[in-house]
């Protein structure tokens, strides 16, 4: 709620904000050569072996990648409502 | 002690010939011996934007190919003490030449002048790995936009590759009202993202299109904003530490009322 506030009071981004932010992603897709498409790919198949195991937030799935000092991060957080602890 | 400085930037048309023409004139006018090389072969323009287009009889691809002597090759402006041209060659493949060849000439070069600046062709094929060749250092020129930034951290990359250690960044066609208003990226964001340190930073302005017409580079005018921009460049690339102006638009009633008239398109706060 905070978030959108913030947001709402904000404005819309400027566009040397959008040039920011595609300029990061950009930089992060050409140095691990994987498509944003390619990487939703990797973000399905790791959530569904993470769902074997767990109820979590499809919603609140954070999944990207992160570059600072010229090493990329692949960053993610999984909200989990409970564990369903299955016997295998 | 000479050193050879490579100008390169992976996307054409940024800007690289001027701030080879400007940065080479800059160092002659400051009393060193500098020599300006032309290394894009087939599409030579830096003898245009210095205007010395006029007193070509040799060029680089003789000179390696042993059809003349070097110092035949070399084109001396007149202007100013120690400034001279090496052109490229016009009619011929970028292939002719090979970074072997590169190194050698840039060798002779280095014991005859203080400075050796390379203009390197756009891309990063035959050209570029033959303006890096013999260089001890790189100068990166982007402009604030987003096609032109990633190509400059590509070439970082490639240099890296290279062994050519730390290139310094020129942010060439800077807006500052465009930054203002929050749309041109500001030159904090641009290198927060290349992680690379600046040498300069050169307003977009008039002056580099008339010094072009004229084959007259910015540096000769002291007047021109953007001649004393270059010319900070310059004593940087000596070593010296200069303070980069804030270019904040004046936005008072009498700062605009100059612009309009055309007299003080920006503000230079040292």
């Amino acid at each position: 709620m905070l978030a959108f506030l913030q947001r709402f009071l904000a404005g819309p981004p400027t566009s040397s904000q959008n040039a920011k932010q595609r300029l990061k992603l950009l930089l992060i897709h050409d140095q691990v050569d994987l498509s944003q498409a390619q990487l939703d790919m990797m973000r399905d198949e790791i959530l569904d072996v993470i769902n074997r195991y767990m109820d979590i937030d499809q919603s609140g799935v954070e999944f990207r990648l992160n570059r600072s000092e010229g090493q990329v991060a692949l960053i993610s957080s999984v909200p989990v409502r409970r564990v369903t602890a299955r016997a295998s | 002690m000479s050193e050879c400085i490579v100008i390169t930037s992976g996307k054409g048309g940024v800007g690289k010939t001027t701030t080879c023409a400007n940065i080479g004139a800059g160092l002659a006018l400051s009393g060193r011996r500098t020599v300006v090389v032309d290394a894009d072969i087939g599409l030579r323009n830096l003898d245009v934007v210095m205007g010395l287009e006029n007193r070509i009889v040799y060029d680089l691809v003789h000179a390696i190919e042993g059809e003349c002597k070097l110092t035949q090759a070399l084109i001396r402006d007149k202007r100013v003490e120690g400034l001279y041209l090496l052109p490229a060659a016009q009619t011929r493949d970028k292939n002719a030449v090979k970074p072997e060849d590169m190194k050698k000439l840039v060798a002779s070069l280095k014991e005859d002048f203080d400075y050796v600046l390379i203009d390197c062709p756009a891309g990063i094929e035959q050209g570029f790995r033959n303006s890096i060749a013999g260089a001890d250092r790189a100068l990166l020129v982007t402009t604030p936009e987003v096609s032109a930034i990633r190509d400059a951290d590509r070439i970082i990359g490639l240099l890296e590759a290279h062994e050519i250690p730390e290139p310094k960044l020129i942010i060439n066609r800077y807006r500052p009202g465009m930054v203002q208003r929050g749309d041109m990226m500001n030159k904090e964001d641009i290198l927060e993202i290349l992680a690379i340190d600046l040498i300069g930073l050169i307003p977009d302005h008039e002056d580099v299109i008339i010094s072009a017409n004229r084959g007259l580079p910015a540096v000769f005018d002291p007047r021109s904003e953007v001649g004393r921009a270059f010319m900070r460049i310059t004593g940087r690339v000596q070593g010296h530490q200069l303070p980069f102006p804030s270019m904040e638009e004046d936005t008072t009633f009498w700062g605009t009322f100059k612009r309009w008239m055309g007299l003080a398109p920006l503000r230079e706060v040292v």
